[in-house]
């Protein structure tokens, strides 16, 4: 329960319009039992006079007060579903930021789809349990009690009879929930058994066909089907259960009604209007008498998603507490690794080791290796995406001792997967540039570097264009000089590359070394690459291996020193011209 | 994700009743009529039940409670008055009331427990019968149809929308169909109890139906705001959590921090205007609930004063309103629940009406005897109009022989095996299995004359007995047995706890790639097929294995006919021929060694793909 405070405390953000919308609440309740007493009043003044023209006045004062109680109870919602969607939108804006903030080895590490899990079905379970949960509770609180207080003056035994069967559903349905949760799973169970099947059969449809083996394969689709459907239907039964209890209990009410009311009617000791009273709020009080049972219902999911949101509010943003302060005026650009290793968590494997590396200033680093070797892992530290053991110097300082903004800043950053966003092509390129405008001629100028401006031209609304599902799909070679250019954008004094030259063509590759060779004058690059041909021209080349630096130099020193770089050369000059024959 | 465009889904989700749909999915229901006509008994049965208690109670107060009470001359009700003597009469009847009253109940407790019983049931029988055949449908479907299909939506077909479809039969469509029937029944009592009341009722019912539907219209437009702007910031929320390395390294979490905001805005409003709606909806229905019973308690009382209405009867009157509003005021649900339906049966249809193109022809021919002479005649094939992955190609592979195709990556190798197991049909030309079209054949049953080793061949949940066997009658364990040494992987078996009964695959042991590629051979080689297809795994393993699968291959191959895509050496080296493709061209064919000498293309791929392997060998 405590744990649900602390979100309840962002409902009191709003406290003002959120105890307006819980006072209405009691004011509906009580507008609700008035209604039902006029017309019991009413009812027993028909015996005492032979005037009529009561009832027409009792008709407007009826209409009054629904109308009267249809404005609390708009209020009420209008107000407390209004603040509780108030409150999804803050919390969802924190746990962003929260997310943007995370250093980059929590997502690493987690799902995407968790941690979509959590701004969607866990922040609405708590919506929903704290804000119209709440009012449906408060409403149960105050109408129940009321109409209990209001009967008891009438007849206080007819009221004992009427709790007894109340008292007896739920003891029974109390019996039942641990039956229905077990049955429950079971149903939960064999429906991800269903969809894990299919799952299956569809990412192995490859093996089901080629052994014509489909038959078998339904099955055992048809027998999982079945389970879940047997399942179903023993969840259906305790269903029927609950149901039949419940509904059962309400209408046994009405027994004491029947026979205690109707004797205390022979006894003159209560009119036909007061059986009225009784008969009217029994059946105003069965539906919020149930929505207590939803909420207890809903309770223990509300805590559950109130813990995971926790967690992640809670996730310490390591690297960014742990950044300096420092600030590099000028950056120059000079780049120094020295014995850098790194473990990435849960691995066995260091992903580096004893990495060390001079890169002056304004001079280019090619980094090659087999699949795996590190190549990725390497650049990923330049910009602090992780911590590592050893040193990196950024202009002498180590990168420990800046500031987030001071060194990444500095870098401007072509990733591997060359991920772009939804966005038109000028915001993917925007992104890059330190105030996030471009101007058409700068934007011009950056697309020519990179190689893409003629396909640029090409669609349809120019920068202008939509890129992703809604816009145009992009080629992966085109995505790969869309994020040159962007990195390009922000003209900074280092350059990272991994590995963004894969998609290209080999004529598109050389004209875009070429450029970048000239943009690279003055600048810092290091850039990793698949194919040997793309770092030829560095000052320097590392070659690693299974995390550890194999060998270093210039591209003709390591043709003879490394039979790795040699072999790789040739293969891939080979394949080259294979290629090239037609 | 679900395989339609945003623009098509929006269609589909518009659509809120179609007849020839709804005719469609009763075709499912058909087989099961028994079941739904006693639903609709059971229903029935509660329904009059239900209405039964308030008549006893009806009863009681006219009766015996009215007889007593009328007792004094004067007909003035005096608490303090003496009661008379023999009211004990009148007790005892009112006794027999709240007994009968008291087992109508506990009957209505047993019929609404029947009633959920029986929905489910039904619901359940047609969602089985559905969803296996909505299965065995997709499974019939070709590959190119599987590859342009993302998995995961596929599989919300048999499951997510399957189970929408259920809430159509249980509580959409058989409780929508009773509630128009309660509806008019009880008015049709509501006029035999008292038709001056009645004709209130009926007077005032149109302003309840037009409220409640002009409400179902904004509120499923609102809805749709809502949900497309949920769309929007959970994609954004997707796009920017797979792309957080490009946010952070470029320092633009507060821009896209404002632009999530601007989402979130977005969707805080859509989200008022529904709870606008809604706060407005139920307070106004429950007024306009409250002005018709004003009005029964205006007329109603004038006619109690004059003795046409008996008090019981207003009772009775009351409780049957109850009754008689509540499936109006739901409408608006049960409207939800049969769009939601409707979408989902939609996507359904999609799929049962897609048939596959490579299908078995009205009469399938069987090969007898069969031999396994594999022909490729002047094929041509390609994905997409107007770039051919392969073209014109033509070989033979006699009885028993073993052809290894090699060559670079996307030369074409795998679409000549796909060709071959029926993936696809050629664009040109024919394949042919002793000398009979495969278009002429059963697919499925044509496949199972082959052996199949894939790269990286799929594991399914289960134990390695049923992986290797794959529910196939041909296979018993003593062929697996035997299929286990031939491959060299009876190793492999005897070292997993459990042994053949191990579970792999998610929830059991793992496997590396060298076992996996022995067991992919064992699983080949359990149904002694005439033909082998095997794709060759590119990945190293250690020299053991290696040694080990190079054995079972040889066994493999050994007196089959045999299409290989090879990347061992051993393998090309012993194959009857080796056919060089290039660019989805057959360039050179020979035998190793004489390829070699030509020294063209396979001189330069084997310099390329085999060397290596040669180096090694010949070191070792």
């Amino acid at each position: 329960m405590r744990r649900l405070w602390t979100f309840f405390r962002r409902f009191l953000v709003h406290r003002k319009i959120l105890f307006a919308g819980f006072l209405t609440i009691p004011l509906g309740s009580l507008a609700d039992i008035w209604l039902t007493l006029e017309i019991g009043d009413g009812l027993n003044r028909l015996r005492n006079s032979d005037d009529t023209t009561f009832l027409r006045g009792l008709f407007f004062s009826l209409v009054a007060i629904a109308f009267v109680r249809g404005v609390f109870r708009f209020l009420q919602r209008w107000w407390i579903v209004g603040v509780s969607r108030r409150v999804e939108a803050d919390l969802k804006q924190d746990l962003f930021d929260k997310l943007a903030s995370l250093p980059f080895a929590f997502h690493n590490k987690s799902r995407t789809g968790d941690i979509v899990s959590r701004l969607t079905s866990d922040v609405e379970n708590i919506r929903m349990f704290l804000g119209p949960g709440m009012m449906y509770v408060l409403g149960a609180l105050t109408l129940v009690p009321t109409s209990l207080f209001v009967l008891m003056r009438l007849e206080p035994r007819l009221v004992l009879f009427m709790l007894l069967p109340i008292g007896l559903m739920g003891l029974g349905v109390r019996a039942l929930v641990p039956r229905l949760h077990r049955i429950s799973t079971q149903v939960q169970e064999s429906l991800a058994d269903i969809s894990h099947h299919a799952q299956e059969t569809f990412a192995g449809v490859r093996v089901v066909k080629g052994y014509g083996v489909d038959a078998q394969q339904v099955g055992r689709f048809e027998t999982a089907s079945r389970e879940n459907r047997d399942h179903q239907i023993r969840l259906s039964r305790v269903r029927g259960m609950m149901d039949a209890i419940t509904h059962t209990a309400f209408n046994l009410t009405f027994l004491p009604i029947l026979f205690v009311g109707g004797m205390a009617m022979i006894d003159r000791s209560l009119a036909a209007g007061d059986l009225f009273k009784f008969i009217d709020l029994t059946l105003k009080v069965f539906w919020p008498v149930i929505s207590l049972g939803w909420m207890a219902g809903m309770y223990p999911r509300a805590l559950v998603s109130a813990e995971r949101i926790d967690t992640l509010l809670n996730e310490r943003a390591e690297i960014e507490e742990g950044a300096g302060t420092r600030e590099l005026d000028e950056v120059r650009g000079e780049l120094a690794l020295q014995r850098v290793s790194f473990l990435y968590p849960d691995t066995s494997e260091p992903a580096l080791q004893g990495v060390s590396v001079q890169i002056p200033a304004e001079s280019s680093l090619g980094v090659v290796g087999p699949t795996g070797s590190g190549k990725s892992t390497l650049l990923n530290l330049l910009g602090r995406m992780f911590d590592c053991q050893g040193e990196i110097r950024l202009d002498g300082v180590p990168i420990r001792d800046l500031s987030l903004s001071s060194l990444r800043g500095a870098i401007a950053y072509v990733p591997q997967d060359s991920f772009l966003f939804s966005e038109t092509w000028r915001d993917n390129v925007g992104l890059g540039a330190p105030d996030g405008e471009l101007s058409d001629e700068r934007l011009q100028e950056l697309a020519e570097r990179a190689c893409i401006a003629e396909d640029v031209a090409g669609f349809p609304d120019g920068y202008e264009q939509l890129i992703g599902e809604r816009g145009v799909t992009l080629s992966g070679g085109q995505r790969q000089r869309t994020c040159i250019a962007r990195a390009l954008a922000k003209d900074p004094p280092v350059l990272v590359l991994d590995d963004c030259l894969s998609a290209v063509d080999t004529e598109t590759e050389a004209q875009l070394i070429h450029n970048l060779r000239a943009a690279g004058q003055g600048r810092t690059v290091v850039l990793a690459a698949h194919r040997l041909s793309a770092v030829r021209h560095a000052d320097r080349i590392l070659v690693l291996n299974g995390g550890r630096v194999e060998a270093q130099g210039t591209h003709g020193e390591l043709l003879d020193a490394s039979p790795w770089y040699r072999e790789t050369w040739d293969r891939q000059r080979a394949e080259e011209e294979l290629e090239e024959l037609s | 994700m679900s395989g339609y465009t945003e623009a098509e889904k929006e269609v589909i989700a518009t659509k809120a009743w179609d007849t020839a749909l709804l005719k469609r999915l009763l075709g499912y229901a058909k087989p099961h009529k028994w079941l739904f006509f006693q639903s609709f008994l059971v229903i029935l049965g509660l329904f009059a039940l239900d209405l039964a208690g308030p008549y006893v109670l009806r009863r009681a107060i006219d009766g015996p409670v009215a007889e007593a009470l009328v007792e004094p001359e004067s007909g003035e009700v005096l608490a303090d008055a003496a009661v008379p003597e023999d009211t004990d009469e009148q007790l005892r009847r009112l006794g027999l009331h709240a007994l009968l009253y008291l087992t109508i109940m506990l009957a209505a407790g047993g019929f609404r427990y029947l009633q959920a019983v029986q929905l489910g049931r039904t619901g359940q029988a047609v969602i089985h019968d559905l969803r296996t055949h909505l299965f065995r449908h997709m499974q019939r479907q070709d590959l190119a149809w599987y590859d342009a299909r993302p998995t995961g939506a596929l599989v919300t077909r048999v499951t997510g929308d399957i189970e929408n479809l259920n809430e159509l039969f249980t509580s959409g469509l058989i409780v929508l169909v009773f509630d128009f029937v309660k509806i008019f029944a009880i008015l049709a009592i509501l006029f035999t109890l008292d038709s001056q009341l009645a004709l209130f009722v009926l007077a005032l019912t149109p302003l309840l139906v037009v409220t409640s539907l002009g409400f179902r219209g904004g509120a499923r437009r609102a809805h749709r705001v809502v949900r497309a702007r949920l769309a929007d910031l959970n994609g954004y929320l997707q796009e920017v959590l797979s792309g957080i390395r490009v946010v952070q390294m470029f320092r633009r979490e507060e821009r896209v921090a404002g632009r999530f905001a601007g989402l979130l805005g977005s969707y805080f409003r859509a989200n008022l205007r529904t709870i606008l709606l809604f706060a407005l909806f139920f307070p106004s229905i429950e007024f306009l609930t409250i002005v018709i019973k004003g009005a029964i308690v205006w007329r109603g009382g004038s006619s109690i004063l004059t003795g046409a209405l008996t008090m019981g009867v207003f009772f009775q009157f009351w409780f049957y309103l109850q009754h008689y509003l509540n499936p109006i005021r739901e409408l608006g649900e049960r409207y939800n629940v049969m769009q939601q339906a409707f979408a989902s049966s939609e996507r359904v249809f999609h799929i049962l009406d897609t048939e596959p193109e490579v299908g078995p022809p009205a009469a399938a021919k069987r090969p007898e005897p069969f031999r396994g002479r594999v022909a490729f005649d002047r094929v041509s094939f390609s994905y997409l109009e107007g770039t051919p992955v392969i073209e014109d190609i033509s070989f033979e592979i006699p009885a028993g022989d073993t052809v290894a195709i090699v060559g670079a990556t996307g030369a074409g190798k795998s679409t000549l095996v796909n060709l071959l197991l029926r993936f696809y049909d050629p664009s040109a030309g024919t394949v042919s299995i002793d000398g009979i079209d495969l278009r002429e054949l059963d697919p499925t049953e044509h496949r199972s004359h082959l052996g199949l080793v894939q790269q990286e061949d799929f594991l399914f949940t289960g134990t390695v007995r049923e992986n290797l066997a794959l529910g196939r009658a041909s296979v018993s364990d003593a062929s697996i047995a035997r299929a286990l040494e031939v491959s060299c992987a009876g190793d492999v078996v005897r070292r997993l706890p459990g042994g053949l009964d191990a579970e792999v695959a998610e929830r059991g042991v793992t496997l590396s790639t060298g076992e996996r590629e022995l067991l992919a051979i064992a699983r080949a080689l359990a149904a002694d097929p005439h033909v082998v297809i095997l794709d060759e795994a590119t990945s190293s393993v250690d020299s053991g294995t290696e040694a080990r699968i190079e054995e079972a291959t040889h066994n493999l191959l050994r007196g089959r006919t045999a299409l290989v895509v090879a990347h061992r050496l051993s393998t090309v080296r012993r194959a009857d021929r080796i056919l060089v493709l290039h660019k989805g061209r057959l360039r050179e064919q020979g035998t190793h060694e004489e390829l070699l000498e030509q020294g063209g293309l396979y001189a330069k791929l084997y310099a390329l793909q085999f060397r290596d392997a040669d180096d090694t060998a010949r070191a070792g």
